[in-house]
């Protein structure tokens, strides 16, 4: 093995950009992402799931520049958004890495082509690049307009926003780009290909490390928004940007100056780095993440017999297949699990940096605002945030044609399989995260607490996992793979999930009136059960009539 | 370009040096050694898992070898990759395609990464297009199409480049009898010009009616390599068929096809 590695390291001398290479692969690759890949028989192929997710981080960008304009400080208004676009770039290209920076057929397609992986890589770097210029341009546009017409020094303002916005953007992506190269080299392959899910995962908990100031800073003051600049400035990535845009709006403090030549000396860095990682060599091993080899295939399917123990939860023959189903994919699918893991990164980011900062506390006791950091004001989104992942992820996968033997099988009952499946996510995932939680939460406040407050995230979470299945009424597994298809329902989520913050409401009101309880509890199960049963409802009249879409 | 002509100057355009490849446990490839000189067109036949499909991408720079060498025109694929990739043509047995460009679009990405000119792209995509029956396919996009049809644009886009060495795995995958023959046609003219073609298949009679030559690999191993005419003598049997499933399997088919039907019927439980 290692004397055929090592000739052919040899053999790749450094050689130049092929320009007209390079021109043709942009080209393609360009058409490829505007193009939806599945066609529907006879029809056109619809509105590109590209545009799609361009709308939606439109109308993303646009909510969040209005939420925070209130604010007189410049540097706040940029913090606040600069964070979520770079929050929601991150995301973006961990949750699409596949498909965004190498399509999964180019060694297939290229790798016996006179091409270099020089040229190969400027083409996946240049193609990315625009990719998330393109979501960072639809994120940003709003806030810097919003930057032009209420700080001064006014229009100009508007153009250097979205400069350092998109900047600020690529060397996330790059960022991201960096932590998987940097895995591949230190695993070796066959780890590398076992640690995948575990390394995106741990990508979401750093990135969402850079991010916990927007929970910090909302929870000082919801209305008001300000910040207490401190030395912490220095260590957020986003509060370099900020600094930057600060600089140009005419404050030339010392701060900002660092502020704003972090910025720049992170991105071009990051940025550099990033552009020497990708090669065709690379593409190959991407896309062989997908073929688990039969042995460890083997091997994982013995042990995880643990999400047999639910089956009992089914009723139906129908449910059995679809929990089976599911858990066989779970368990064999590394691009599944990959795209589903990294939900639990922020969830998890949040809890280990509110232990950290002694900031767990008895959510149901009123408390000064002061000190710590009060987590659990946001927990109703964060557990939300998870379950939506799981809620438009289990519809899709690489291997969407098999899902031709529902439509084919004589099954009574086509709902019945999605709740099959919808139940292992509950007993296989969300029922051990919130075990997990309580765990966590006992040491932190008294365990009867926590397990009212985990309850009440339960429920919540539930009411969500049904309300967002409706969202996407397809058989399990029966959708394919679209690049952007992903990244639109991102964003879906993130609106939707700051809608939650509204729970919050529950907890004040729980803090008020002590006895509450006995009519929240009752209300959220009533709540959770009617999600479920309209889901059923929507299920069955949609699926009945359903062809097989391939 | 020069540093390849010294050993250019060899009639051999494909010559494998006790090449080899596995993957953990499995020996895919074992020891093959073969030379095949220009213009021949040489059949690699073996059954399902015989490692055909490894060769060809250890000799496309595809995937590295564990032990030897695959040599192309004089460039070692490894060594020289980029040389040895400008005069090879590959149809993968996967098929793979970017299916959501239109076979005209594919084709003038092709051209471009091979540096042919824009107008002569377009010609010899038409004239591919239309041998192949399917030009009024040309504009669109290849999501929809049959595995036969993408087949057709795998191999024209193998031959857009003008390669003077073709790997073909399993390249009548899907195609009709009708395409078949035009396909044996073009495959007798590009050898009699002088290009060379290495063809997978694990159909005997395709190899037998097309190839000048037959090399038999089983579990990695070549246990023949001749004329179609020397094989059919060192066995004594009349077709290459009978040749061939003398050499691959150890136990007598029709005892293992009585076996499986009985199992099929359940008449051998019955009787045992
Ligand atoms: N990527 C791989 N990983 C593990 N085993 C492989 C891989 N590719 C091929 N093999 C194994 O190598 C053997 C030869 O495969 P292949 O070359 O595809 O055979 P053929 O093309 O003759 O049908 C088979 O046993 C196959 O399972
Ligand atoms: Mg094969």
């Amino acid at each position: 093995m290692t004397t055929g590695a090592d000739s052919t390291r040899k053999g790749r001398r450094a050689t130049a950009v092929d320009w007209e290479q390079f021109r043709a692969l942009l080209v393609a690759s360009v058409r490829l992402d505007l193009r939806s890949t599945r066609m529907q028989r006879g029809r056109a192929a619809k509105f590109p799931p590209v545009a799609a997710a361009f709308a939606t981080y439109l109308v993303m960008g646009t909510l969040l520049a209005l939420a925070v304009m209130s604010t007189e400080d410049i540097f706040v208004f940029s913090l606040f958004t600069l964070s979520a676009a770079m929050f929601m770039t991150a995301l973006l290209v961990i949750m699409e890495y596949s498909s965004v920076v190498v399509h999964p057929d180019d060694f297939d397609i290229l790798g016996h082509r006179p091409i270099s992986s020089k040229t190969y890589y400027w083409a996946k770097i240049a193609n990315l690049g625009l990719y998330v210029a393109a979501t960072a341009f639809a994120l940003s546009i709003p806030a810097a307009i919003v930057a032009g017409v209420r700080y001064p020094p006014g229009a100009a303002l508007t153009a250097v926003y979205l400069l350092v916005a998109l900047a600020a953007c690529q060397a996330t992506s790059a960022l991201v780009v960096l932590i998987y190269s940097v895995a591949i080299r230190v695993f070796n392959y066959e780890k590398f290909t076992r640690a995948i899910t575990y390394v995106h995962t741990l990508s979401t908990l750093v990135i969402v490390f850079g991010y916990v100031l927007l929970p910090r800073v909302l929870a000082k003051d919801v209305m008001l928004i300000s910040v207490e600049r401190g030395a912490w400035v220095y260590a957020m990535a986003p509060a370099w940007f900020a600094g930057a845009v600060e600089l140009a709006a005419g404050e030339a403090g010392r701060q900002t100056l660092v502020l704003a030549g972090a910025a720049v000396a992170s991105a071009a860095a990051l940025i550099w780095a990033a552009m020497n990682t990708i090669s065709l060599d690379y593409s190959r091993r991407i896309s062989a993440l997908a073929t688990a080899s039969a042995k460890a295939v083997e091997e994982a399917g013995r042990r995880r017999s643990l999400g047999r123990l639910g089956l009992p939860l089914c009723r139906t023959d129908e449910e059995r297949a679809g929990f089976e189903l599911m858990r066989s994919y779970m368990t064999r699918d590394r691009k599944l699990r990959a795209r589903i893991y990294p939900a639990f990164g922020l969830p998890l980011a949040v809890y280990i940096y509110g232990i950290i900062t002694d900031g767990l506390h008895d959510p149901f006791v009123p408390q000064a605002v002061s000190g710590g950091f009060p987590a659990h004001q946001l927990l109703g989104f964060y557990s939300v945030f998870i379950t939506l992942f799981f809620a438009t992820a289990i519809a899709q996968t690489d291997q969407w044609e098999a899902s031709w033997v529902f439509f084919a099988a004589p099954v009574r009952s086509r709902a019945g399989i999605v709740t099959g499946a919808r139940k292992l996510i509950i007993w296989r995932y969300l029922l051990p995260f919130f075990v997990f939680l309580f765990i966590l939460l006992a040491f932190a406040m008294p365990p009867a607490k926590a397990a009212m407050y985990v309850l009440l995230n339960l429920l919540l979470a539930l009411t969500a996992f049904a309300l967002l299945s409706m969202t996407s009424p397809h058989m399990p597994l029966s959708q394919s793979l679209e690049k952007a298809k992903q990244a639109r329902q991102i964003g879906l989520i993130m609106l939707l999930g700051m809608s939650m913050a509204a729970l919050t409401a529950i907890l004040e009101l729980m803090k008020q009136v002590p006895q509450a309880g006995l009519v929240v509890y009752p209300a959220l199960v009533v709540l959770a059960l009617g999600a479920e049963l309209l889901l059923r409802r929507r299920l069955d009249r949609r699926l009945a009539g359903e062809e097989f879409p391939g | 370009m020069e540093d390849g002509a010294r050993e250019r100057a060899t009639d051999a355009a494909i010559v494998f040096e006790n090449l080899a490849r596995s993957f953990g446990e499995i020996e895919a490839v074992k020891d093959v050694t073969l030379t095949i000189p220009r213009g021949q067109i040489c059949g690699y036949l073996g059954p399902n898992g015989a490692g055909k499909t490894t060769t060809v991408k250890m000799a496309t720079g595809m995937l590295e070898p564990t032990a030897g060498r695959a040599i192309v025109e004089g460039f070692d694929i490894v060594q020289e990759p980029l040389e040895a990739k400008r005069v090879i043509g590959v149809v993968p047995e996967t098929g793979a395609l970017y299916t959501t460009l239109t076979p005209n679009e594919y084709l003038a990405l092709v051209g471009r990464l091979y540096h042919i000119d824009r107008d002569e792209t377009e010609a010899k995509a038409h004239t591919f297009l239309e041998l192949f029956g399917i030009e009024d396919a040309a504009d669109r996009l290849m999501t929809t199409f049959s595995r036969g049809m993408k087949q057709k644009v795998l191999i024209s886009a193998a031959l857009l480049p003008n390669p003077s060495v073709l790997f073909l795995d399993e390249p009548l995958s899907g195609l009709d009898a009708n395409t078949a023959l035009v396909l044996k046609e073009l495959l007798r003219d590009l050898a009699s010009q002088g290009r060379t073609i290495f063809y997978c298949s694990h159909i005997l009679e395709v190899v037998e009616k097309v190839c000048d030559r037959v090399v038999i690999l089983v579990r990695g191993e070549v246990i023949a390599d001749g004329r179609v005419e020397e094989l059919k003598d060192m066995t004594h049997q009349g077709s290459l068929e009978d040749v061939f499933s003398e050499l691959t399997s150890s136990e007598d088919l029709a005892q293992i096809v009585r076996a499986f039907s009985r199992s099929v019927t359940g008449d051998g439980e019955r009787s045992a």
